[in-house]
């Protein structure tokens, strides 16, 4: 017996080892509930922030453009008509009205890592005979790519934009048949023509992009787009992506510019994402519920066979709270024994999970991260859960009339 | 005012059971009973006379419904739960036919967890009583046995001196020698005597056993929940 240890301690561990195999069994089906969710939840974590990280490797987290131009019908005093279709107006190419203001005061926002402007419009890029209709964005290298990972994508040359340089995609490249340190032509439909030098060619990994994607110095951006000294939009990096929404209308009321955020401009994927935490939330939801159920039924079954024990206890003068501790101990033990155990079972599937799914040069599928407090979630999670599993049994160990425990 | 040297008083003592239910059945008729420390009394009487339930109402393990009962000058219906459960733990122990040892301990831990209870955490005094009692009950080589390991003699004189560890001032046994063979019987009936001579503790034992009965010092008669007689008696055969 230790020396230290309180009489409920005692007594709980006492029975817990009377009843060795049920004790064991409970304690791995609480193991195995908590391995299934660690592992569930370090995969779906992981899965998760890798497609943000790719999704937003080129795609701002927040867009920051001119408010929309809007049809106001012009009526005379008088006149009584009434205008029941207003087309909408076509929203012409314009620059954000006083956009290195703009710019300072979104850079200002605590939560904003890095802000850069661009200047973006349709354009041709022509070689020879052939031609290919681009997406152009006129970027400030240095600040841009503290917003979008285009360094990492570079597969050939340096990213490189002088005001007579351009970027261009594998697709691109390939349709034109340019390589780096060839020339391409740049027009536009404002009349706008620029011979550039290719001198990096990037790979998104998706086509579309890698087709259609063109860079080109900021500068050279405002001249073919005649948008001089302008820039068509603010791209914002935010530390919390989940809570673009929400900045961007700070942004928003701040600046009186329109700031959409990629959870509203990719709503289809970002409701794919909550789906999916949704569908965690409960897996774990449910398999913390059978742990419980678990423990809750082993305690009520040895309650039953214990009831003339625990009514001696009580005529020997235990009191009902020593009764209830007694029992609420063995739930927490369980649960926080099982999550031990559950959490290294967890760990080990993780480990063997990273070492089968592999990309076809060995590199990881899933770049999982072991977070420690995971497992301290699981571990607190499962004590909890065990204890209130033990709470309707404890009481009614602890209700226990001694004498009809000891008569019955 | 009680004297000092009454360990048990009980005025009109009834108790029913299913009360306010057509069931209803009255068990204990107004039973008048008082202890002197330092008895040991026997309480006979036929099957379904009541000699457990008056057992348990003496014991705090069941309120009476009418009358009054002093444990040591204590009034017990003056009692919230909480301080009956400390008055029962100190003052009263119980020797049951069956033992309810705890399996999971030794017969050492047996009798110290009254104690423990009491105090919350094992102290070394508390190990020393414990190992006193069982050499008082002859079961030193015995006391770190598992209690299932033991004989059903020695599983009860365990309860024994478990019932002893808090020094209660009464010591309720009901059927305590019932489950044992003569041989064994006897053995558990000499310890509950010597506690008794060497002590001063009041001992009130149930039992159907006639011979047994015959070895206390008070005969005590229940009949259909009345006591019928009450004499004292010259203990025979040792």
């Amino acid at each position: 017996m230790n020396r230290f240890a309180p009489f409920e301690w005692i007594a709980a561990m006492r029975f817990m080892r009377e009843g060795l195999a049920q004790t064991l069994l409970i304690i791995v089906g609480v193991a195995l509930g908590v391995g299934v969710i660690v592992f569930m939840s370090a995969l779906i974590a992981g899965l998760q922030s890798n497609i943000i990280r790719r999704t937003l490797n080129y795609v701002a987290p927040i867009v920051v453009v001119p408010p929309e131009q809007v049809a106001r019908p012009q009526r005379g005093e008088r006149s009584a008509a009434l205008a029941t279709v207003v087309q909408p107006r076509s929203q012409q190419l314009r620059s954000i009205d006083q956009w290195q203001k703009a710019l300072t005061q979104i850079r200002r926002l605590p939560e904003v890592v890095a802000a850069t402007p661009v200047v973006s419009g349709p354009g041709f890029a022509l070689r020879g005979d052939a031609s290919n209709s681009v997406s152009m964005t006129g970027i400030e290298p240095d600040s841009y790519l503290q917003v979008i990972g285009l360094g990492d994508k570079i597969v050939a040359g340096r990213l490189l934009l002088g005001t007579n340089d351009m970027v261009i995609g594998t697709e691109l490249a390939r349709d034109l048949g340019a390589g780096v340190g060839d020339k391409l032509r740049l027009t536009t439909a404002t009349g706008g023509t620029e011979t550039l030098t290719v001198t990096a060619i990037f790979d998104f990994g998706n086509k579309g992009v890698n087709e259609r994607n063109v860079y080109v110095g900021l500068r050279t951006a405002q001249n073919l787009l005649d948008l001089t000294g302008g820039v068509s939009s603010i791209n914002v990096k935010v530390q919390d992506p989940f809570a673009a929404e929400t900045i961007a209308q700070t942004i928003q009321g701040q600046t009186g510019l329109e700031a959409d955020s990629w959870i509203k401009t990719n709503a289809q994927f970002f409701t794919a994402m909550a789906a999916q935490s949704l569908s965690n939330t409960l897996i774990r939801f449910f398999v913390g519920l059978t742990a419980a159920l678990g423990i809750a039924s082993v305690l009520v079954v040895s309650v039953v066979q214990k009831s003339k024990e625990i009514g001696i206890l009580r005529a020997m003068g235990t009191s009902r709270g020593q009764v209830l501790r007694l029992f609420l101990l063995q739930g927490a033990f369980m649960g926080l024994v099982g999550s031990l155990f559950g959490s290294a079972l967890g760990w080990a599937f993780l480990l063997v999970w990273r070492g089968i799914a592999l990309n076809p040069d060995g590199t990881p599928i899933f770049v999982i991260v072991l977070e420690p407090s995971l497992f301290l979630i699981a571990a607190a999670g499962a004590t909890l859960v065990g204890t209130l599993a033990a709470v309707i049994p404890a009481r009614r160990a602890a209700r226990l009339d001694p004498a009809v425990a000891i008569r019955g | 005012m009680v004297e000092a040297a009454e360990t048990l008083r009980l005025e009109g003592v009834r108790k029913s059971y299913n009360t306010g239910t057509p069931l209803e059945a009255e068990v204990l008729h107004g039973i008048d009973l008082r202890l002197a420390r330092g008895e040991f009394a026997a309480l006979i009487g036929p099957s379904g006379s009541g000699k457990s339930t008056l057992l348990n109402v003496i014991g705090l393990l069941d309120p009476p419904n009418a009358g009054r009962l002093l444990i040591e000058g204590r009034e017990s219906s003056s009692l919230d739960d909480a301080q009956t459960t400390r008055l029962r733990g100190r003052a009263i122990g119980f020797v049951f036919q069956y033992h309810y040892l705890l399996p999971a301990f030794t017969a050492l831990e047996n009798v110290m967890m009254p104690v423990l209870a009491a105090r919350g955490r094992p102290d070394s005094e508390m190990r020393a009583t414990a190992a006193e009692l069982l050499d008082k009950v002859g079961l030193t080589r015995w006391r770190d046995k598992k209690t299932a390991e033991l004989s059903g003699g020695q599983q009860q004189r365990v309860a024994v001196a478990r019932a002893l560890a808090m020094k209660p001032a009464l010591v309720l046994a009901d059927e305590p020698t019932g489950n044992l063979d003569t041989q064994s019987a006897d053995g558990v009936f000499e310890v509950l005597r010597k506690v008794n001579r060497d002590g001063g503790t009041t001992f009130l034992i149930v039992t159907h056993d006639p011979r047994l009965a015959q070895r206390c010092d008070r005969i005590i008669e229940l009949v259909d929940g009345r006591i019928v007689a009450d004499r004292p008696n010259v203990p025979s055969g040792g």
